[in-house]
């Protein structure tokens, strides 16, 4: 862990929350005022140097404020582009696959897509689209003779999955946080909603998948940490995303189950958590794409080799 | 709001050789017995197991060696219990023991207690059981009535504990009873270790749905026990039967109890299975993979002497639900009939039928959510 990361989550924390609400243009200058861009960039090459389970407490708190910015992927592009060594400027964003709509494409200057399974730093074109809570999600035709090969190895699917796994355990909590302060303050036959048992489970359960989501962005960091992106964290960014699309199935239908009709409301903040988590269900690999590697990985493995390997990569 | 605050486990420095050391000794001494005893195995009874374990060196392996023990570290000893678990080891004779009952006498006691149970319990050859529901309290276990009255010559005990498991193979069972007459709910409670074979116990084994005996109603008939077989604090009862929860409920056996019909699947699975049979299994995977990570950050922090009573209560609701659903997903995507005689049909029969227990042994699903509420300041 890196020994900042209790200051960083902090000033994030007021930040993000002063944040809540603003759009790009407003929120956009203070994130870059803030130099969040550096975190993953060495101290000797004048970053933050901070590690991806810095990068996973910082993208959890932007999903609890419903951040509306490619903070994640901010971070991300620019660690790519300082460890090959090349310059850009402005906001470089990433690509999922090359047919996917971009978070933000059409605010980026560039973006980093695959093509034949290697990282490029491409210019394109955007065609504007919307993801369910209304965030850029825009289609690019890009300028391939322009690309620039960056010598990284990464699935940018995976990397996407991470980020939107570390947003959704964020947004959870932040639902569960709406949930607890609504139900104790709502009263109907005489007692608050939070005296019901029947609530009382609901809301119990929406803890659980909140923390299941929470250890799984956790461990997928440990991975990244461990072994960087690449084959080494594959394993764990698909568990941890599918687990998270999982986790947003039922943990948001809960969420809006206790509140009753005031969590369907525009005025409501309840819905700035669940139509993000609904989009990011769909984004860096829904369940049936992972749940076939991960299948396919441990059906290659055997059955004690699915153990022997689980166990390998944490033992070290 | 984070309820779950996630704490690194960070792997002892030997933690790949005690795995290796710990499959050498499985590939020697697990029986080559009916694969049906490789599912929920830590229920399943097997002393000679348990002896040749306890030989080796792997029950009571934090406590003190005055006591029989190896002084190991709690995570040391995690790892061991993944890979008996993993494995589907019969470790249920002394899994109580083990788990439970050895670190309650550490921490409540006595000297002599120690020196009576210990050495036993970490050779694998003492058992205990745990003697808490009763005909009329179940969920509300407060309402227990078995009693414990003084006498000049030691206890006496009159009442009845039922689905106490492993009581049939057990030496003693640690009750939670009435101490003080009148009392009522938490207050006036004691735990005290019953020797059970002392004259005025009864043991009898229930049957459960699926033919198994793990479980059995004790009848206790003006049962003298001595004075020194209280248990801790008089009237603490209560305090003492709750603080070992945790350790009961986070374990890798709530989520690797059912881990042999993955690996089944897996095995009886090629690469060119239908996509459906690797989905289901990318699935199961990432629900184990999530799973461990939760334990292991309680068992992290339960190691760095926090109690993370509302964090276990979360796993063990998680890793009951999840055990509960695999035989069904699996049952959904397989073309096996369960009458076939192989080992994936019978796993997964077996499962079928013994998982609805799992939700409701070590506290119901409803009670453990009621925890968790509590835990979230609900109630």
């Amino acid at each position: 862990m890196s020994e900042n990361r209790k200051a960083l989550c902090e000033m994030a924390d007021g930040l993000f929350a002063d944040l809540r609400g603003a759009d790009f243009a407003a929120a956009w200058p203070k994130l870059e005022e803030a130099g969040f861009g550096s975190l993953l960039v060495p101290e000797a090459d004048g970053g933050f140097g901070g590690d991806w389970g810095d990068l996973a407490a910082i993208m959890r708190l932007a999903g609890m404020h419903a951040l509306a910015a490619p903070l994640g992927e901010h971070i991300i592009t620019t660690h790519v582009l300082s460890a090959c060594g090349v310059e850009a400027s402005g906001l470089v964003t990433i690509a999922p696959s090359q047919g996917a709509p971009v978070p933000w494409g059409r605010h980026a200057d560039q973006i980093i897509c695959a093509r034949e399974g290697e990282l490029h730093l491409v210019s394109g074109s955007a065609e504007h689209g919307e993801s369910p809570v209304g965030e850029p999600r825009d289609s690019i035709t890009y300028d391939w003779n322009a690309a620039k090969p960056l010598a990284y190895s990464a699935d940018p699917i995976a990397l996407i999955a991470f980020l939107r796994v570390c947003q959704t355990a964020g947004a959870l909590d932040g639902a569960l946080k709406l949930a607890i302060d609504y139900c104790s303050q709502r009263v109907q036959f005489g007692k608050p909603l939070s005296k019901f048992q029947a609530v009382q489970q609901s809301i119990a359960l929406l803890a659980v998948e909140a923390a299941a989501v929470n250890c799984a962005a956790q461990g997928a960091a440990d991975a990244l940490d461990r072994g960087g992106p690449g084959h080494a964290s594959e394993l764990e960014i698909a568990a941890a995303k599918l687990r998270a699309n999982i986790a947003i199935k039922t943990g948001s239908a809960l969420a809006h189950q206790v509140h009753g009709a005031i969590g369907f409301t525009r005025d409501y903040p309840l819905h700035e958590l669940t139509r993000r988590m609904m989009g990011w269900r769909s984004e860096g690999g829904n369940d049936t794409y992972w749940s076939q590697i991960i299948g396919m990985q441990a059906i290659g493995w055997g059955g004690a080799g699915l153990w022997h390997n689980l166990t390998q990569r944490t033992d070290s | 709001m984070q309820t779950f605050a996630v704490h690194p486990f960070k792997a002892p420095k030997n933690a790949a050789e005690i795995r290796s050391e710990l499959r050498a000794f499985l590939a020697a001494n697990q029986p080559n017995d009916d694969p049906v005893r490789r599912a929920n195995c830590w229920t399943t009874f097997d002393p000679q197991f348990s002896k040749a374990l306890g030989k080796a060196g792997y029950v009571g392996m934090l406590w003190p060696k005055e006591y029989g023990g190896h002084e190991r570290s709690p995570l040391e000893r995690y790892i061991v219990l993944e890979e008996l678990l993993a494995a589907g080891a019969p470790v249920g004779a002394h899994w109580i023991a083990d788990r439970q009952t050895g670190p309650l006498l550490l921490r409540y006691g006595t000297q002599e207690q120690r020196e009576k149970y210990l050495p036993g319990m970490a050779a694998g050859e003492t058992y205990a059981c745990i003697g808490l529901s009763e005909p009329n309290s179940g969920s509300d276990l407060a309402s227990v009535r078995t009693s414990a009255r003084r006498t000049d010559d030691g206890w006496l005990i009159n009442g009845q504990k039922v689905w106490t498991t492993g009581a049939h193979i057990s030496h003693a069972m640690l009750a939670l009873v009435r101490s003080e007459e009148g009392s009522e709910r938490q207050q006036g409670l004691s735990q005290f270790l019953i020797d059970l074979d002392t004259p005025g116990v009864t043991v009898r084994p229930i049957m459960d749905m699926f033919g198994g005996q793990d479980f059995n109603e004790v009848f206790f008939e003006d049962v003298l026990i001595p004075h020194g077989a209280l248990v801790g604090v008089q009237g603490e009862g209560w305090k003492q039967a709750t603080a070992e929860l945790a350790l009961e409920r986070s374990g890798p056996e709530r989520y690797l109890s059912s881990h042999a019909l993955l690996a089944e699947l897996i095995d009886a699975s090629g690469p060119d299975s239908p996509p459906e049979i690797a989905a289901t299994i990318g699935r199961l995977v990432a629900e184990m993979w999530t799973l461990r990570q939760m334990s292991m950050s309680v068992a992290a922090k339960l190691a760095s002497g926090e109690d993370p009573v509302v964090e276990a209560a979360v796993v063990k609701d998680l890793g009951n639900s999840f055990e509960q659903e695999m035989p069904l997903l699996v049952q959904a995507v397989v073309d096996a009939d369960l009458a076939d005689n192989t080992t994936l049909a019978r796993l997964l029969s077996s499962l079928l039928q013994n998982s609805p227990s799992f939700s409701l042994r070590g506290g119901t699903r409803e009670i453990i959510r009621g925890i968790i509420a509590r835990g979230l300041g609900l109630r």
